[in-house]
C-alpha cells in the first residue's frame, strides 16, 4: 500500500469518512462479495489470462502434432476438440474478457468516477464469465469438448452428424457466457454516458473509453444473433426442431448468416479495445496527444457501424446473386479506410513526438507491424477470385492470427506493462520486459509467417496430420519451433509480472507523466479512486493545470461527497453535474445468482430437467430478492440494479 | 459554468438535427444494405424478377438512390453545423456545448462521406449486373 498524502483541499475527516465508506471487508465473505470495479477488473485479467494459458497449451499440443508429417501424438478426435477449444476459448474466454478486464479497471478511473454504474451487475458478470469458462473447459478431460471448429457450421453441428455432448457444451456454454458479456456491455455504456467527471464533454473523453463504449454497443447489437443461433441449435439437437435441417424445410445457410452477423463485428469487438489501448499508451511515450483526435473518434464510430454490413464476405463461397455480393464487397473494401486512418494517426504521433523507448512502446510498434501485415492479407481476401483459392487453407490461419495477435495480444501486452504500476503499485523490470518483447515478436512471426507459404502450397486448415509427400514438413517444423519461442516469451511476461509484484520498486502515482485521469490518483488507487472527483478542462486532464487545481486547493464538498458511498451523475453530452448518486455495498447476491445459473446450465446439459427446473426457481427467487427495494436511500439513481 | 443562452445561429449545436448530421448516413446505409440485399435475394430465390409489378432492377436501384440522397442531406447538415460552430467559437463563446458539437460535426462530415462512397460503389453494380445472375 502507498501512503496517501492528503490533497490540500480535503480535510482529514473527509478522507477518514471516504475510507470508512469504501473500504473492502477483509474477510473471506468480503472477498466473495466485493463489488469494487478494480478488484473485478483484476479478476477478469487473471481469469482470462488462465484461459489464455489453457488455450495456448492446446495450441502447443497441436503444433507439436503438426511438427512433422504423419505424427501420432494426437488422434483425429482429440485434434478436433483441441482446435475447437483453442479457437473458441481464445475468442470468447480470453480476448473479449481480457479487454473487458482492462475496461473494468480503467474506465471509471479514466472518466473520474468512483465505480461502474452498476457495481453489483459488474460482479455478477464476472462470476458468470468464470463459471461459463469452467463449464466449457471442464468438458475437455471427459472427451466431450466442442469439436466442430469455433464457427461450428451446420450441418456438422447437428445431432445426426455429431452425436454426444460436444456441441451441447458449445451451445449452452456460449449462451451462458453471453449473459456476462451483455451485462458488462450495458454497464460500460451507462458508466461512460452518465458518470463522467464534470466537464468531460464528448470531445474530452479519452480514446480508450470511446473504444470501449463503441465495443459495448457492438456487443449489444451483435450478440443476439449468436444467442439466437445457439438457442436454435440446442433446440434442434435436443428437442427435434428443424431450424437447420433442410430435409425438413430448415435452412443450413441460416446458421452461417446468423453466425457471421455476429462473427464479423466480433473481430472488431476484439480488436477495437486493443486499438484503444494503443491510443492510451502512445501519448505517454511520445509526450504529446494522439494526432487527429476527432478523426480517430470518427474511425471508431465508422468501424463500429460498417462492421455490421460485411458479414456476407465470409460466405462468398455459398453462391448468392452477384448483385447482392456487390453491396458487401463495397463495405468490406471501405472499412479499411478508417482502420488505416488510425494507423496513420499513430505514425504521425510518433513522428511528431519525442519517442521514449520503453517496453510498452516496443509492443505498440510490434502491434503496428503485425497488424498491418494482417490487414494486407485481409484485403487480398476481398478479391473474390483469390478468396476462392485460399479459403480453408493455412493462409487463412496465418491471416487471422496476424490480425488477432497483432490487434489484440500485442496491445494487451503493451497495456499490461503500461498499467502494471497503477494496478500493483510496483514498477516492472525493464530488461526482463525487453527480452519478453523480442521473444514474443520473433516467435509470433516465425510461427505464423510460414503458414502463408504452406497455405499457398495447398495445406488445408483443420487437419490433424498430413502426408510427407507435398513437402509441407519443413515449414511446419519452423512454425512449431516458433510457437515454442513465442510460448517462452509469454512465460517471460508472466515472470515479469510476478517479479514486479514481489520485488518491483514502488511506483509513484504517475511514473510515465501520462495524460489521462487514472494517473491523477495513487498507485494502486484507494478503494474510492479519487479523494476529490476532478473537474475536467481539457482532453489531457493530467497535463492541464486547471484540472489539477480542481483536485487540490480547488476541491469542493460537492466533488468530495464524503457522506456515504457516492459518485456524481452528469449529463450525457456535456457532463454537466446533475446530482450525486449512492452506490451499493458489497453483497453475495451476484455470486449466488451466477452459481444458480451454473446449476441450471449444467442440468440442461446432462438433461436432468427436474434439477434444471429447481435451479430456474432459485434463479428467479434470487433475482426477486436482488431487485427488492431495500429502503428509500437505495431506490434512486443508476446505482441500484 | 458559463451558459450563454443559445442564439438562433446555435440551434444546430444540439438536438435532432445535429444527430441527423452525425448518424443519418449510417442509418441510411444500413437500410440500403438490408433493403437492396433482401429484395434481390428474396425475389431471385422466389424466381421472380418483379416486385410490386416493378422490375426488380429498378426497385433495387431505388433502394440505392433514396438512401444516397438521405446521406447527402446528412452530409450537408454536418457541414453546416461545422461552419456554424466555427463562427460561434470565433465570437469567443465559452460554452462547452460548442466544442462538443463541433467535434460531432467533424465526425459527421467524414462518416457521411464514407457512407456515401459505400452506397455509390455498391450501387454501381446495379447498372452493370442483371439482378439474379449467379
Ligand atoms: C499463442 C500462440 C498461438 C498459436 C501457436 C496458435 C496456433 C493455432 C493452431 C495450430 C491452430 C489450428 C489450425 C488448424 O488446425 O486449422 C489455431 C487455430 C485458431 N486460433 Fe490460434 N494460436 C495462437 C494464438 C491465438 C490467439 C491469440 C487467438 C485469438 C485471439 C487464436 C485464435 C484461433 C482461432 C479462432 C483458430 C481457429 C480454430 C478453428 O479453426 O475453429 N489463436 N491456432
Ligand atoms: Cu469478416
Amino acid at each position: 500500500m502507498v501512503t496517501t498524502s492528503t490533497p490540500p483541499g480535503v480535510s482529514r475527516v473527509d478522507l477518514a469518512r471516504l475510507t470508512e465508506h469504501w473500504a473492502e471487508p477483509r474477510s473471506l465473505r468480503g472477498w466473495f462479495s466485493t463489488v469494487d470495479h478494480k478488484r473485478i477488473g483484476r479478476r477478469y485479467l487473471v481469469t482470462a489470462g488462465v484461459f489464455f494459458v489453457l488455450a495456448g497449451l492446446s495450441a502447443l499440443a497441436m503444433r507439436t502434432q503438426l511438427a512433422r508429417p504423419e505424427a501420432g501424438l494426437l488422434s483425429p478426435e482429440e485434434y478436433n476438440q483441441l482446435f475447437t477449444m483453442h479457437g473458441t476459448a481464445m475468442i470468447f474466454l480470453f480476448a473479449t474478457p481480457m479487454l473487458f478486464g482492462f475496461g473494468n479497471y480503467l474506465v471509471p478511473l479514466m472518466i473520474g468516477a468512483r465505480d461502474m454504474a452498476f457495481p453489483r451487475l459488474n460482479a455478477f458478470g464476472y462470476w458468470v464469465f468464470l463459471f461459463a469458462g469452467l463449464f466449457m473447459w471442464a468438458s475437455l478431460p471427459f472427451g466431450a469438448a466442442p469439436n466442430s471448429g469455433w464457427f461450428a457450421y451446420a450441418p456438422l453441428n447437428s445431432e445426426q452428424h455429431n452425436p454426444g455432448l460436444h456441441m451441447d457444451v458449445y451451445a449452452l456454454g456460449l449462451l451462458f457466457l453471453g449473459i456476462s458479456t451483455t451485462a458488462a456491455s450495458i454497464n460500460f455504456i451507462v458508466t461512460a454516458l452518465k458518470l463522467r467527471a464534470p466537464g468531460m464533454s464528448l470531445n474530452r473523453v479519452p480514446l480508450f473509453v470511446w473504444a470501449i463504449v463503441a465495443t459495448a454497443f457492438m456487443v449489444i447489437f451483435a450478440l443476439p444473433a449468436l444467442n439466437l443461433d445457439n438457442a436454435m441449435l440446442f433446440l434442434d439437437r435436443r428437442f427435434d426442431t428443424h431450424f437447420f435441417d433442410p430435409s425438413a424445410g430448415g435452412n443450413v445457410l441460416l446458421w452461417q448468416h446468423l453466425f457471421w452477423i455476429f462473427g464479423h463485428p466480433d473481430v472488431y469487438i476484439i480488436v477495437m479495445p486493443g486499438l484503444g489501448i494503443v491510443s492510451a499508451v502512445l501519448p505517454a511515450f511520445t509526450r504529446r496527444g494522439v494526432v487527429g483526435y476527432p478523426l480517430i473518434v470518427l474511425s471508431i464510430v465508422a468501424i463500429a457501424i460498417i462492421s455490421f454490413g460485411v458479414w456476407v464476405h465470409h460466405m462468398f463461397a455459398t453462391g448468392l446473386p452477384q448483385l447482392s455480393y456487390s453491396f458487401f464487397s463495397a463495405a468490406s473494401t471501405i472499412i479499411t479506410i478508417p482502420s488505416g486512418l488510425q494507423i496513420f494517426a499513430w505514425l504521425a504521433t510518433m513522428l511528431l513526438g519525442r519517442l521514449i523507448i520503453r517496453v510498452p512502446l516496443l509492443f505498440v510498434v510490434g502491434f503496428i507491424v503485425t497488424f498491418v501485415l494482417g490487414g494486407v492479407t485481409g484485403t487480398m481476401f476481398a478479391l473474390t477470385a483469390f478468396d476462392q483459392q485460399v479459403t480453408d487453407t493455412y493462409f487463412v490461419v496465418a491471416h487471422f492470427h496476424y490480425v488477432l495477435i497483432g490487434g489484440a495480444v500485442f496491445p494487451m501486452l503493451a497495456g499490461i506493462y503500461y498499467w502494471l504500476p497503477k494496478i500493483t503499485g510496483r514498477m516492472y523490470h525493464e530488461g526482463l520486459g525487453r527480452w519478453a518483447f523480442w521473444l514474443v515478436f520473433a516467435g509470433m512471426h516465425v510461427t505464423f509467417f510460414p503458414m502463408h507459404l504452406y497455405g499457398l502450397f495447398g495445406m488445408p486448415r483443420r487437419v490433424y496430420t498430413y502426408a510427407s509427400e507435398p513437402g509441407w514438413g519443413g515449414w511446419n517444423l519452423v512454425s512449431t519451433i516458433g510457437s515454442y519461442v513465442l510460448a517462452l516469451g509469454l512465460l517471460l511476461v508472466l515472470v515479469g509480472v510476478v517479479h514486479a509484484v514481489r520485488r518491483g520498486r514502488p511506483a509513484p502515482p504517475d511514473p510515465w507523466r501520462a495524460d489521462t485521469l487514472e494517473w491523477a490518483t495513487t498507485s494502486p488507487p484507494e478503494p474510492y479512486n479519487f479523494p476529490v472527483l476532478p473537474r475536467v478542462h481539457s482532453l489531457h486532464p493530467v497535463w492541464d493545470e486547471r484540472t489539477a487545481e480542481s483536485t487540490g486547493e480547488g476541491a469542493t464538498a460537492d466533488r468530495i461527497l464524503s457522506e456515504g458511498r457516492n459518485t456524481l451523475l452528469t449529463s450525457e453530452l456535456d457532463a454537466r453535474v446533475e446530482r450525486p448518486v449512492p452506490m451499493p455495498e458489497s453483497t453475495l447476491k451476484p455470486l449466488v445468482l451466477a452459481a444458480a445459473l451454473l446449476v441450471l446450465f449444467a442440468a440442461l446439459l446432462v438433461a436432468w430437467y427436474p434439477v434444471a427446473a429447481v435451479a430456474a426457481v432459485v434463479v428467479a427467487a434470487t433475482i426477486a430478492v436482488w431487485l427488492w427495494p431495500a429502503g428509500p436511500s437505495r431506490t434512486s439513481g443508476v446505482a441500484t440494479p | 459554468m458559463t451558459t450563454t443562452p443559445p442564439g438562433p445561429r446555435a440551434r444546430l449545436t444540439g438536438g435532432v438535427l445535429l444527430w441527423y448530421g452525425v448518424l443519418g448516413g449510417a442509418v441510411a446505409w444500413a437500410v440500403h444494405v438490408l433493403a437492396a440485399w433482401g429484395l434481390d435475394e428474396l425475389a431471385c430465390a422466389a424466381g421472380s424478377d418483379r416486385v410490386l409489378a416493378m422490375p426488380l432492377g429498378r426497385v433495387v436501384g431505388l433502394a440505392v438512390i433514396v438512401p444516397a440522397l438521405v446521406t447527402a442531406g446528412s452530409l450537408a447538415v454536418a457541414a453546416l453545423a461545422w461552419r456554424r460552430t466555427a463562427r460561434a467559437q470565433a465570437t469567443g463563446t465559452q460554452d462547452r456545448a460548442y466544442g462538443r458539437s463541433r467535434m460531432l460535426a467533424v465526425v459527421g462530415v467524414w462518416v457521411n462521406l464514407l457512407f456515401l462512397t459505400i452506397i455509390v460503389l455498391g450501387g454501381v453494380a446495379v447498372l452493370v449486373l442483371p439482378p439474379c445472375q449467379l
